[in-house]
């Protein structure tokens, strides 16, 4: 061939060009493209053959299709693995991302519909993850926060975090934008929940006079009335007073003050191996109360009183927990007291009671409470008190009831010295009350305008009926 | 010119009807068509389920046909002799292979369009609520696709030229795996600090020679709407621009090769 | 006037499995001149398409000079005047014959539909141009090839073998057809082992075995010379052997013997011989040289092939031992 050089030369010309055409274009293709940046180490082999090959976005949708079929199996266990495998492989699919954390915080639960809250951790992990990946959009922020704001129900700091994080992106549903506000309030942040309201009322109120549309008016109104009920609510429990310094002043009187003594006492009864009765003593009539009960390892990692740092782990291990135990529950306080059968026996994995020792806690909070309980508590507890377990170090700016019991592995499994033929476990507070020896005349009353039950000199419940115990 | 649009064009019609390419052809239709009925099953994500489902089955069909059609582009001329009558008339041999190579890509063209609109009436009828933007958002990927698969036919023709057929079928398949897991291997190389310097040499080296198919790879974008993407049209023009230059490089040295082959 | 087709010295060898090369084309000077039909002959693996191909450009010589209408092989002025039509050719089979005939026009720059028509009426496809040659009869599709092989109205043809695996009939339409191309003054090269059609239509043939030629020359000149074949019974052994020599070939079976000689010698003397020797003369026929007998002839100076291709070229078995050979190899 005679133009042989040229051609060479043209072999070489383009791909050198291709070379830098490659280098140009990279830049671009990373920061967008790419389907992993960083840190392959952590996957292994297959997975990394399947997230770095050229259909892991099909692959990741297939894999999801299946894990349909588990999820209507309710073959929970063998979705863990797929919701981690389709995230590796699409890390963009976000619906995979807010399905897995819902599904590994709410989905795993005893006999007893408990949830199972050794997930928390993973669940959590899975969302910072998702919303990392996904920063453009509000999504997993908000479902971050949604953990931290509904299912740990505490800690509102951390909803409060990732809700703010989901405001900063401008796709946020209206109605999700309101919710910020009562993060704020649980929080003990009056003020930014005021700020808050008074922006969004601002902003539906302009958005309804320009198109004057339902769902706009809807907003403008539900918005309205949150920020006119918070208004109220804050003038009842003298915050505004508290605020001009006038929250003592004797012809002032709040609802949330003086304090009032719930009177907690509580009890744990081992009645069966791996089989706990827990009962105890509050001193408040109306329904509304759920005191947070847990058993855990005394070791649990990452424990603190009434809970853990569930967000101490960063890194996404959607692992089954094993060999460590955490039970939480809500106890119902009925007529002043409570009483709850808890029966571990059912659920050995859940359950496993590996450890030697265990503590027991009873955690009572405002800020998750309701209302009408809020009414009479405040917003952090500052028309609370418990001559024996009241403490300010629990929570910051809370005021909390807290007590902590121990038990041994050999109580709990009824073995030993506290085999079925030997002694019963019981552990209590030294204050311990049993029910019927409960003083019915230091009850508190919430007024309310439909419950008339709750009212000054309306019917007493009658002292003979036993309290209702629990399941 | 004439000449090579004759033989693209004859090569176009050939390839349209080989039966192998049809079959292949028509599962792949068939999965889009069917594609839906599959999602049905999942209730959640739906649009992202689908749409990455179909983008991969347009992707994976498009890339066998594009071996298979290439890896016996020159092999069957030869085997049957009709290279002879075309190369004794006034038919220089650069001029036959880019013109098989020009054939085989329009007919991959073709080919993948009707997948695309396979896509597109998918989509369309089947909903998931997708507007019309956002469908033809999602033929951004085949668009990408094309290109891709255009390169791949290159690098499978320049291997045509000294490998048989079923050998340049797993040869090129595996340069476009390696190629396409490669790009993000780099990336991670690149950006990972704990990479020592040579070894990120040694990946750019390899980055800037392997074709980097897997830069083409801008299905999740479109897959998982709302990423902010900036100036997408532009990187698929670098990106085409890239895909040109390395499909030259390809041919002339494919030309090269074969030029001094014995047919 | 210049010659259509020289090659000096042509060689092409391969390099074999062990190492070593294999002469394929060995010192082939061959001299086809304008306006002749050419035979291009050889058993099969002779060598002859790889010439062709080297002539065409398709592959390179290892060495030598090929020069096709003055011009290198290969080189694409010389391609505009000629044309080729391969052995068994196959064309995409999803085209029709007149879109065969439109692409082939399209590698020379022709747009002539009427061209193409014209072409196929010469080839009598006009009635099935429209059909896909997938349809066609081995003959269309050679007529066809002939067809394509017109298109750019060639001072050269090259044709491989191009009556082979036909019907009678057609052998004899393209027979035709080609001696028509030498009325047009153009040159046909014509490589092929069907000797019968080559000796009615070649002007000048060469004979090429094992990459060398061994003949080469005017058809007539070749062929000049006769043989005679004298038959007779009861002849004797003792008397086979005395008229054996090496210009005669003589075989003998039960009492008969055939002997064939040249027809410069003297009949009257081997007759006279054999009477004495008690035989009985059953017939003298006096046989013009064939083709295949130059064939024979040249090709046979190689004993390896002598009686596998002899007989494959004859259609006669000379002795019985060389069909059993003939079998034995095939």
């Amino acid at each position: 061939m005679k133009n042989k050089g040229l051609l060479l030369g043209l072999v070489i010309a383009s791909f050198i060009g291709q070379g830098v055409v490659s280098k140009w274009a990279f830049p671009q293709w990373s920061k967008d493209y790419s389907p992993n940046k960083g840190d392959l180490s952590g996957l292994s082999g297959d997975q990394m053959l399947f997230a770095l090959g050229g259909f892991r976005e099909m692959l990741a949708g297939i894999l999801w299709v299946r894990a349909d079929a588990f999820f209507d199996q309710g073959n929970y266990d063998a979705i863990l693995p797929m919701i981690r495998l389709v995230t590796i492989l699409d890390p963009h699919q976000i619906d995979v991302y807010a399905t897995g954390v819902w599904h590994v915080a709410y989905n795993f639960t005893d006999e007893q519909s408990r949830s199972d809250r050794r997930y928390l951790p993973a669940a959590l992990a899975l969302g910072a993850e998702g919303a990392e990946k996904n920063d453009h959009t509000y999504e997993m922020f908000f479902e971050t926060g949604w953990l931290w704001y509904h299912k740990i129900d505490d800690n509102y700091d951390r909803a409060v975090y990732w809700w703010e994080e989901a405001h900063k992106r401008d796709d946020i549903q209206q109605a999700r934008r309101n919710i910020l506000s009562n993060a704020y309030i649980r929080d003990g942040k009056l003020d930014k929940a005021m700020d808050m309201y008074k922006t969004l009322l601002d902003e539906a109120e302009a958005k309804f006079a320009k198109s004057a549309e339902y769902t706009d008016r809807i907003q403008r109104d539900t918005v309205e009335s949150n920020y006119d009920n918070m208004i109220v609510r804050m003038a009842q429990r003298g915050n505004f007073a508290q605020q001009r310094g006038e929250f003592n002043r004797a012809d002032f009187k709040y609802g949330t003050q003086p304090p009032y003594d719930v009177g907690f006492s509580g009890r744990v009864t081992v009645v069966e191996p791996r089989v706990i009765v827990v009962e105890g003593t509050w001193n408040v009539q109306p329904v509304g109360t759920r005191i947070r009960f847990v058993l855990r390892d005394t070791d649990y990692p990452e424990a603190i009183e009434g809970g853990a740092n569930w967000d101490a782990n960063k890194k996404v291990n959607l692992e089954p927990p094993t060999g460590i135990t955490y039970l939480q529950d809500g106890l119902f306080v009925k007529n002043q007291s409570f009483n709850r059968r808890i029966d571990m026996s059912r659920d050995p994995t859940m359950y496993p009671l590996l450890k030697k020792d265990y503590t027991v806690e009873f955690y009572y909070n405002t800020r998750s409470a309701p209302a009408h309980m809020q009414d009479k508590f405040g917003y952090n507890g500052e028309g609370l008190t418990d001559k024996n377990f009241l403490r300010t170090d629990v929570r910051e700016g809370q005021r909390v009831v807290y007590a902590s019991l121990k038990l041994t592995q050999d109580q709990l499994l009824r073995v030993g010295e506290w085999s079925m033929s030997g002694k019963v476990p019981v552990v209590q507070t030294p204050n311990y009350v049993a029910v019927g020896e409960v003083n019915t005349d230091t009850f508190f009353t919430v007024p309310s305008l439909r419950d008339r039950v709750s009212f000054p000199g309306a019917p007493q419940p009658d002292p003979n009926k036993p309290p209702v115990t629990g399941q | 010119m004439n000449v090579i649009l004759s033989i693209a064009k004859t090569t176009v019609g050939e390839a349209i009807r080989r039966r192998v390419l049809l079959i292949i052809l028509l599962i792949g239709v068939l999965f889009l068509a069917v594609a839906p009925g599959l999602s049905v099953l999942s209730l959640r994500q739906d649009f992202s389920v689908l749409a990455s489902f179909t983008l991969g089955v347009i992707k994976l069909t498009s890339a066998i046909i594009a071996i298979v059609l290439t890896v016996y582009l020159i092999p069957n001329e030869i085997e049957r002799r009709t290279i002879y009558t075309i190369l004794s008339k006034p038919v220089l041999r650069w001029q036959f292979v880019i013109g098989k190579y020009l054939g085989a890509v329009a007919a991959l063209g073709l080919m993948m369009a009707l997948m695309t609109v396979t896509l597109v009436a998918v989509f369309a009828i089947m909903g998931k609520g997708a507007s019309m933007d956002v469908i033809l958002n999602l033929t951004r990927a085949p668009v990408m696709f094309f290109i891709q698969m255009s390169l791949l036919a290159a690098v499978a023709v320049f291997f045509s030229t000294f490998v048989p057929p079923i050998t340049n079928f797993f040869l090129s398949g595996g340069v476009f795996m390696i190629g396409t897991i490669f790009s993000p291997v780099f990336d991670s190389i690149s950006s990972n600090e704990k990479t020592s310097g040579l070894v990120k040499m040694g990946a750019g080296i390899i980055h800037a020679i392997v074709p980097n198919f897997g830069m083409f790879n801008i299905e999740n974008s479109v897959i998982n709407q709302g990423q902010q993407i900036q100036n997408p049209t532009f990187f698929m023009l670098k990106m085409l621009l890239y895909a040109l230059l390395y499909i030259c490089a390809c041919l002339f040295l494919g030309v090269i090769v074969f030029d001094r082959k014995e047919v | 006037m210049s010659l259509a087709i020289e090659t000096i010295n042509l060689q092409k060898t391969y390099k074999s499995r062990g190492g070593g090369s294999i002469g394929v084309v060995n010192n082939l000077d061959l001299q086809v001149e304008r306006g002749e039909i050419f035979g291009f002959l050889g058993p099969n693996g002779a060598g002859k398409t790889t010439t062709i191909k080297i002539l065409l450009g398709i592959i390179y010589p290892t060495s030598g000079v090929a020069k096709v209408l003055d011009k290198d092989a290969g080189d694409l002025e010389a391609h505009k005047k000629l044309s080729y039509l391969p052995e068994k050719p196959y064309y995409y089979e999803h085209m029709t014959g007149l879109e065969i005939m439109r692409f082939y026009a399209s590698l020379f720059g022709i747009k002539d539909r009427a061209h193409c028509e014209s072409l196929l009426e010469r080839v009598n496809l006009t009635n099935d141009m429209n059909r896909p040659i997938s349809q066609y009869s081995k003959g269309m599709q050679q007529r066809v090839g002939l067809a394509q092989s017109l298109l750019n109205d060639p001072e050269l043809l090259f044709l491989d073998e191009p009556t082979g695996g036909l019907d009678p009939i057609a052998h004899i339409e393209i027979r035709d057809l080609i001696l028509k191309f030498r009325e047009e003054g153009r040159t046909v090269f014509i490589s092929s082992h069907e000797l019968s059609d080559v000796e009615r239509i070649c002007d000048r043939v060469a004979i090429i075995n094992k990459g060398e030629i061994v003949a080469q020359g005017r058809l007539d000149d070749l062929l000049a010379g006769g043989r005679i074949e004298v038959t007779a019974d009861n002849a004797s052994e003792e008397i086979a052997a005395k008229l054996r020599t090496d210009d005669r070939t003589v075989s003998l079976g039960h009492g008969r013997l055939i002997l064939e000689m040249s027809d410069s010698e003297d009949t009257g003397a081997v007759i006279d011989a054999l009477r004495s020797g008690g035989s009985e003369i059953v017939s003298v026929i006096p046989r013009k040289k064939r083709l295949e007998d130059l064939f024979i002839e040249s090709v046979a100076s190689d004993n390896q092939l002598k009686g596998r291709k002899m007989s494959k070229m004859t259609g006669e078995s000379t002795e019985p031992e060389a069909t059993n050979e003939e079998e034995a190899g095939s």
